[in-house]
């Protein structure tokens, strides 16, 4: 197990789109986080492999070759396809490893023909069901199955979304509950240092790449909650925090072997990049196809690859959309690797940067120096996931609260007080913690059972 | 202290989310001899309208909606042993749930919640659930309401197949359908016969309470 007790990026200068400290070699001659911004494009296809499996297959490889084929027509030198895997791929590892096997035979004919650079991640779905229990299950065993099918098939790269802790942090975000939401993260934490040995096992034993893992349920659930500008749904401030303490959840892969490139919709991956050195993968504007947000320029800020989200497969003048979006991702990309090849990088970027910062407490967080005090603050408490999480949470509400150029409304500077004073509240020791927290919420959460945490 | 005052002080703590505090106060309450009815008009109800009135003042959060409304319904269901059957009768049944192949909830759990605190009984299917589940909660639980869920556009379609099947069950014209979402919008309720679009829990709510308030 990997331990970070200090930073592999320290200043904010070198936090950086386009340069990884450890950048990555894999796939069919992709160089990621070497110099340059990479698009990464994600596809939804329309049709259910479920209902039909064949026609699933035709849509994918349709997919595939579009997307293929729009790269050749720009001239696009390096790119990276992900394919995340729904519910019923991921039930199906014959299936998902057919589909992985199809796709990386077109990558391969594409790179033969026209020498486009190419890699090639996919994302297996969170099957287990939490009724069942989270270890050890036919769901859980399955789903390793597919993560061995799809690597043994051509993936390049394996990441997920995984989902520990996600039933106590729904139950907590919607109350507001801080207590809940710091002991869903620390839940989480401890459910990926399960399943991440097994990953990265599965990536070693075939030869590809240990991606990542996103707090997709827990950070972008806050970030959807929360909404727009004058949504009053959720405190702005609680969907930044959230996504500050996500980042020492999401840390544990790192810990437990993967190198990156970190996925996608992992915004915390800043605040990662900073504490590991590894590249990441961003996504921000080019992903309004999937969903709003209100940090879209300032996402791309340290990105290596850069990410549409996903676009269901339709129709537009332009071609698919895939395709288009591919094109859109490209161009970001062009602009920024131009940026780094005329020195004018750093200038750039804090454009990016400045363009969201001040807007939404949630583009603050994703700021290179901010990311850089909140990896500070986890790594103070390295080995602890309890401390690292409440650390990270201390540091952003400090930030929050001392920013002047943040202008925060009356009831979200009244929720930071609450929230200080509970996390003020919070015992030093995990142990205490956990049985506070365990107590309250058996049985409160029908789901949850402390046995998958602490079997 | 008086009986005013402590209704004051409770309804205080509920508008000020303060949930032990106004358990405390309740049990006091009721302690001193004050009719569980007068409990829930003068304090709990009261709290809820002012919690009510701060969210749409953008006071509250909506987040903060739903504590109050737990907090409301916590000292209801403490206060249900000592009122009468007739005086605990919900407002309506709503049954709830998430289409068939999206997993995505937590917008309807929402709504669930404040359906409750607004009086509902709710019956919530969950999530992925197919449209005989639907069909088969309806002849079960015979709801007035029926809410249904989607995040994704290409799961949406399914709650057209839901109302289909309502109606081939014999069972579309006694119940209204509300339904709510991400990719869902007033046009497309119409399109395929739902009776109306909750463009967030709030409005659901309203359009609910407003359904029932018209039978």
């Amino acid at each position: 197990m990997v331990l970070f007790s200090k930073l592999e990026i320290e200043k904010p200068s070198e936090l950086i789109f386009g340069s990884a400290k450890h950048p990555l070699n894999y796939g069919l001659g992709l160089n990621v986080g070497k110099g340059e911004v990479i698009p990464e494009v994600k596809f939804f296809p329309r049709v259910f492999s479920d209902k039909d499996p064949i026609g699933f297959k035709t849509e994918v490889q349709t997919i595939t070759r579009d997307i293929l084929d729009r790269a050749v027509e720009l001239g696009i030198p390096s790119l990276q396809i992900e394919t995340e895997l729904t519910f019923m791929e991921t039930k199906n590892p014959r299936l998902a490893a057919e589909i992985a096997s199809l796709q990386k035979w077109l990558m391969e004919k594409y790179f033969d023909e026209h020498g486009i650079k190419l890699g090639f991640r996919v994302t297996v779905a969170d099957i287990r069901d939490f009724r069942e229990g989270l270890r050890t299950t036919a769901n859980y065993n399955l789903m390793m199955e597919t993560f061995d099918a799809v690597s043994s098939n051509g993936a390049d790269v394996l990441s997920i979304e995984s989902e520990g802790g996600k039933d106590v942090f729904n139950h907590s975000i919607i109350r507001q509950d801080i207590e809940g939401i710091v002991f869903s993260i620390l839940l989480a934490s401890l459910d990926m240092g399960f399943i991440w040995k097994d990953i990265v096992n599965v990536a070693r034993r075939n030869g590809c790449i240990a991606g990542g893992d996103t707090a997709c349920a827990i950070a972008n659930t806050a970030m959807k909650l929360a909404g727009g500008v004058k949504s009053m749904s959720l405190p702005h401030t609680l969907a930044a925090i959230v996504r500050a303490m996500s980042a020492a959840r999401s840390l544990v892969a790192y810990e437990q072997g993967a190198t990156g490139p970190g996925k996608d919709c992992g915004y915390e991956n800043v605040i990662l990049k900073a504490i590991t050195g590894f590249p990441m993968s961003m996504e921000g504007k080019s992903s309004a196809c999937a969903h709003s947000s209100l940090i879209g320029n300032i996402a791309s800020a340290c990105c290596d690859l850069w990410s549409n989200e996903q676009v269901e497969n339709l129709r537009l003048f332009g071609g698919s959309a895939p395709q288009v979006f591919l094109e859109i991702l490209y161009y970001d990309c062009k602009l920024m690797n131009r940026a780094i090849m005329l020195g004018k990088a750093l200038e750039l970027r804090d454009m990016l940067v400045l363009s969201d910062k001040f807007d939404d407490p949630q583009a603050l967080v994703l700021s290179p120096d901010v990311a850089i005090d909140v990896a500070n603050a986890i790594v103070s408490e390295y080995g602890d996931y309890y401390r690292r999480v409440k650390s990270a949470c201390w540091k952003i509400v400090e930030i929050l609260e001392s920013s002047s150029s943040l202008r925060l409304s009356l009831p979200e500077t009244r929720f930071l007080s609450h929230v200080k004073n509970i996390i003020d509240s919070l015992p030093d020791d995990g142990e205490t913690f956990r049985e506070q927290m365990c107590k309250t919420f058996t049985g409160k959460v029908p789901t949850f059972q402390e046995k998958d945490y602490w079997p | 202290m008086s009986e005013v005052s402590l209704l004051a002080r409770l309804k205080d703590a509920i508008v000020n989310l303060d949930f032990d505090g106004s358990k405390h106060l309740a049990q006091e309450a009721l302690a001193k001899g004050i009719p569980p009815n007068e409990i829930i008009t003068k304090a709990i109800s009261s709290a809820m309208e002012e919690v009510g009135r701060k969210f749409e003042a953008s006071e509250y959060f909506l987040s903060e909606l739903i504590v109050a409304g737990e907090i409301g319904k916590e000292i209801s269901q403490m206060l249900q042993p000592y009122m009468k059957d007739a005086e605990i009768k919900k407002i309506g049944k709503v049954v709830i749930g998430t289409v068939k192949g999206d997993l995505h909830d937590i917008g309807k759990n929402i709504f669930g919640m404040m359906l409750e605190a607004a009086g509902f009984e709710v019956i919530d299917l969950g999530n992925d659930v197919p449209a005989e589940a639907f069909v088969e909660a309806v002849k079960n639980h015979e709801p007035d309401i029926v809410g249904m869920s989607a995040l994704l556009t290409v799961t949406m379609v399914e709650m057209e197949n839901v109302i289909k099947e309502l109606k081939k069950a014999g069972l579309r014209e006694k119940v209204k359908v509300i339904i709510g979402g991400a990719p869902i919008t007033e046009e497309y309720a119409k399109r395929i016969g739902a009776d109306g679009y909750g463009k967030d829990a709030v409005v659901g709510v309203d359009i609910c309470k407003a359904w029932i308030g018209k039978k």
